[in-house]
């Protein structure tokens, strides 16, 4: 494989860290989004009313984990990819458009 | 000479990429985004030393559209002919050329790097250049006019000798299909749902060449609207996905992208333009490559 050839390979893996980084947040705020809703007519039920929000917070908290675990990783990943490749070439992590 | 010996498959993601993302890549100095360069056939041209072999008086340069590359100019069936190289070959002393872009970059950008490339490659062309053409697809007929306005307000010298400007399918107006994008955007951002707004920040993570593409806007927001520049011929052509001009679908969908009215660029104002052609039944990506339409510019340019 020439540097050429390296250096792409190198841009593909940042994409894909930094695209897997910001897709787990994205999927996270879906995902706790989604669940609030059906949280929210448990605590309208009057006889789910009294544990929903136990269970709402035990839920948020695994999901939490588990996504920022995975952006964790792809972060890690995507870091030693740009060092392992090309020290010079990538700048520090930017965010992309709000 | 060209230097690049990745895939062809390589070089197409990475243009997918930078139109995309374009804008991002560069800040980040990713190798995935393209830079500008010309090509002569395959080989690259340095517009400081320019080495074409015969390098004639009139400089056709087609640029690409919105994550293209110069391949989208090949007519398929003629290796590597095009239509620069079709006008070239009518012996007019013609050099085809291509430009590569980033194409996710605000388009006002690459105008400003094209009007600088443009002059380096006519003050150092080996012979004194007499006439530029130049051929936009798409997006790459807005980075034209951007160019123009840069050349024109900077006194560069090729403005001087721009005879011919072509808008291929360029969407002055504006494309339904970025203005569609930029409305779901707005309004999922604007609902009370999160998981709604996370649908519309994915659909604004679109680069700024993208988001230039819903307004047609050529130049920064502080330059105005710039007319078409004076002293050279301009040309546009439009395509229709339906082969009857009267087809509903023509009126919804353009030809796929862009509609025959944004193309013409209805909107503008003060336009003088020396000819107008609609090919009924030729898509968007098709107009760049297809043997009508260098029969109609062999007749408005040689």
């Amino acid at each position: 494989m020439n540097e050429q050839n390296r250096n792409w390979w190198a841009g593909v893996a940042d994409i894909a860290a930094t695209g897997l980084n910001h897709g787990a947040s994205k999927l996270e705020r879906v995902h706790l989004s989604i669940a609030d809703e059906t949280f929210d007519i448990l605590q309208r039920v009057p006889v789910t009313r009294p544990w929903s929000e136990g269970v709402r917070h035990i839920h948020h908290g695994i999901s939490r984990l588990s996504y920022r675990s995975v952006s964790l990783v792809a972060s890690s990943l995507g870091m030693l990819a740009r060092t392992a490749n090309s020290p010079e070439s990538f700048k520090p992590d930017i965010k992309l458009h709000e | 000479m060209s230097s690049d010996t990745s895939p062809a498959w390589q070089k197409q993601a990475s243009a997918i990429l930078s139109g995309f993302l374009g804008d991002w890549l560069e800040a980040r100095n990713n190798p995935l985004a393209l830079p500008m360069e010309v090509f002569h056939g395959r080989d690259t041209v340095d517009p400081q030393i320019p080495d074409v072999g015969q390098p004639g008086t009139t400089l056709c340069l087609s640029i690409h559209g919105l994550m293209e590359l110069e391949s989208v100019w090949n007519l398929p069936g003629q290796q590597g002919a095009h239509y620069g190289s079709l006008l070239a070959e009518a012996g007019q002393k013609i050099t085809p050329l291509t430009l590569r872009y980033n194409s996710g970059r605000p388009i006002h950008r690459n105008g400003e790097d094209l009007a600088t490339l443009l002059e380096a490659l006519v003050r150092n062309w080996p012979v004194p250049v007499e006439r530029i053409i130049l051929i936009g697809h798409s997006m790459g007929g807005l980075l034209i006019r951007s160019a123009c306005h840069y050349g024109h307000a900077r006194g560069l010298r090729w403005v001087e000798q721009l005879g011919d400007c072509v808008y291929i399918g360029s969407p002055h107006d504006g494309s339904w299909l970025a203005k569609g994008a930029k409305a779901t955007a707005d309004l999922m951002k604007q609902t009370p749902r999160d998981y709604l707004r996370v649908i519309g920040e994915v659909i604004d993570l679109r680069s700024a060449g993208i988001r230039n593409l819903s307004r047609g806007e050529v130049v920064s927001e502080e330059d105005g609207e710039p007319p078409l520049c004076p002293g050279a011929r301009h040309y546009v052509v439009c395509g229709l996905l339906a082969c009857s001009r009267q087809h509903p679908v023509n009126a919804l969908f353009g030809d796929a992208l862009v509609h025959e009215s944004s193309a013409r660029g209805s909107e503008r104002k003060g336009w003088s333009l020396s000819g107008i052609a609609t090919f009924p039944g030729i898509d968007h990506i098709r107009l760049a490559h297809h043997p009508d339409v260098a029969g109609q510019l062999r007749e408005w340019l040689l």
